[in-house]
């Protein structure tokens, strides 16, 4: 074996998986955001054609209520491994895939087919323009209800400009989701590639498949668990 | 009436692969099903890439997943080409043996927990023969090309499916993508 066979076979992965058990740097910083009374947070990067990040979104909303930690809602719109040829299949079997994961809550998906990312554009401008957390986070959870959970067929606006009304007040923006999110930039520097991801101190987690082991980092965080 | 069966696409390469196993061979225990393993050739090694964001993302989350599920992970030894492609033949003359479900366990924790090097006769022998096969015989599947052509037919196998990845479990007719979707395979076993 040469050295550069051991190093990528043997050292990298082991180093890395070592470096991802550090458990010490978060915890202490835990610690003084509890003292300063700041919350937790999780940071979840969020693209609204994709029926897991509905999974995520209701699904986190549901467990971080009673919590002291608060959701912190990232739009997007591009996202994905670029030049990936299983897009399309990755698509189709999401739906089909979400429904179970729905199901694990309790929640029926109300949709077969997958969405094109351009149809739900506007949702992501939209949210992106709420500047309150609490206030984007509750719309963003309202609008996934209602395109996953009680609709199907093409994207009408209506009823996301009656959750806006309710939840922000006034019109929505006239922002149709054409322009690059902010939150897009933000997956990139931190390179995620994928939604819906949830960020909480350091670590990262596919959020729609990994939400009972979210609430176990913020337990750890907490100091209610162990290492 | 015939038994169900559970398909289960795996890969040596595949640290997914890995924590699926032990679960995967035992709903057979549990329930009234045949687990059929279908070994595939790793996607790295079908020409797809995986971005490096990946490939660390991975490492991290299995880690977790193993602590969770009470596996170890971590004292690696990345089998990717030779290694990988001599467990999968390895596993097909294992099949034959009725030692699969052994051999496979054990190789994987070898290559993800052991750091064995499967790639050499020394650290492939020593997991074949704790699995219970006779050595010879598997140094004679390397060379066998049906052997060969079995592991080719199951990697075509997945692909005909429509799907990509590893773990992958197969039960009239749906298909569940992913270590952490056995439970539902089991909730499907018992509709």
């Amino acid at each position: 074996m040469t050295p550069r066979d051991r190093l990528q076979r043997r050292v990298v992965p082991r180093l890395v998986v070592h470096l991802s058990t550090v458990r010490a740097p978060a915890r202490a910083a835990a610690l003084l955001r509890r003292a300063a009374g700041r919350a937790d947070t999780v940071r979840l990067y969020v693209a609204y054609d994709d029926p897991y990040s509905a999974v995520a979104v209701l699904g986190l909303t549901d467990r971080l209520r009673g919590r002291r930690a608060r959701l912190l809602i990232e739009p997007v719109v591009q996202r994905g491994i670029p030049g990936d040829p299983a897009v399309e299949a990755k698509r189709r079997y999401a739906v089909v895939d979400a429904r179970r994961l729905a199901a694990r809550d309790d929640r029926t998906l109300t949709r077969s087919e997958p969405l094109r990312p351009e149809a739900t554009a506007f949702l992501a401008g939209w949210t992106a323009a709420i500047g309150d957390p609490v206030r984007r986070a509750a719309f963003s959870a309202a609008a996934m209800a209602q395109l996953w959970c009680a609709s199907s067929g093409p994207v009408d606006r209506a009823p996301f400009a009656a959750l806006w009304d309710e939840h922000v007040g006034g019109p929505p923006p006239a922002d149709d989701g054409g322009t690059a999110l902010p939150a897009e930039r933000g997956m990139r520097l931190r390179r995620l590639y994928d939604t819906p991801v949830a960020v909480v101190h350091g670590q990262w987690f596919f959020a729609h498949e990994r939400l009972p082991q979210i609430e176990h980092r913020l337990d750890e965080l907490a100091g209610r668990a162990g290492a | 009436m015939s038994r169900r069966q559970v398909e289960f696409f795996f890969s040596f390469r595949s640290p997914y692969s890995y924590l699926a196993g032990p679960r995967a061979f035992a709903l057979a225990d549990r329930h009234d099903v045949d687990v059929v393993f279908r070994g595939v050739i790793p996607m790295a090694m079908r020409g797809q890439s995986v971005p490096m964001a990946k490939r660390l993302h991975t490492l991290r989350d299995v880690k977790r997943e193993a602590d969770r599920l009470g596996l170890p992970f971590g004292r690696i030894h990345d089998p990717i080409g030779d290694g990988a492609l001599r467990c999968l033949l390895v596993a097909e003359h294992a099949r034959d043996a009725g030692r699969v479900r052994e051999f496979v366990l054990g190789a994987s924790r070898a290559i993800w927990a052991e750091a064995v090097d499967v790639a050499t006769d020394a650290g492939l022998r020593g997991v074949c023969e704790r699995a219970g096969l006779d050595w010879p015989a598997c140094a004679a599947a390397l060379d066998d090309p049906g052997i060969r052509a079995r592991v080719d037919a199951s990697t075509e196998r997945l692909l005909e499916l429509g799907h990509w990845g590893v773990p992958v479990f197969t039960l009239d007719g749906e298909l569940f993508w992913g270590q952490d979707r056995l439970e539902d395979v089991e909730r499907a076993l018992a509709r």
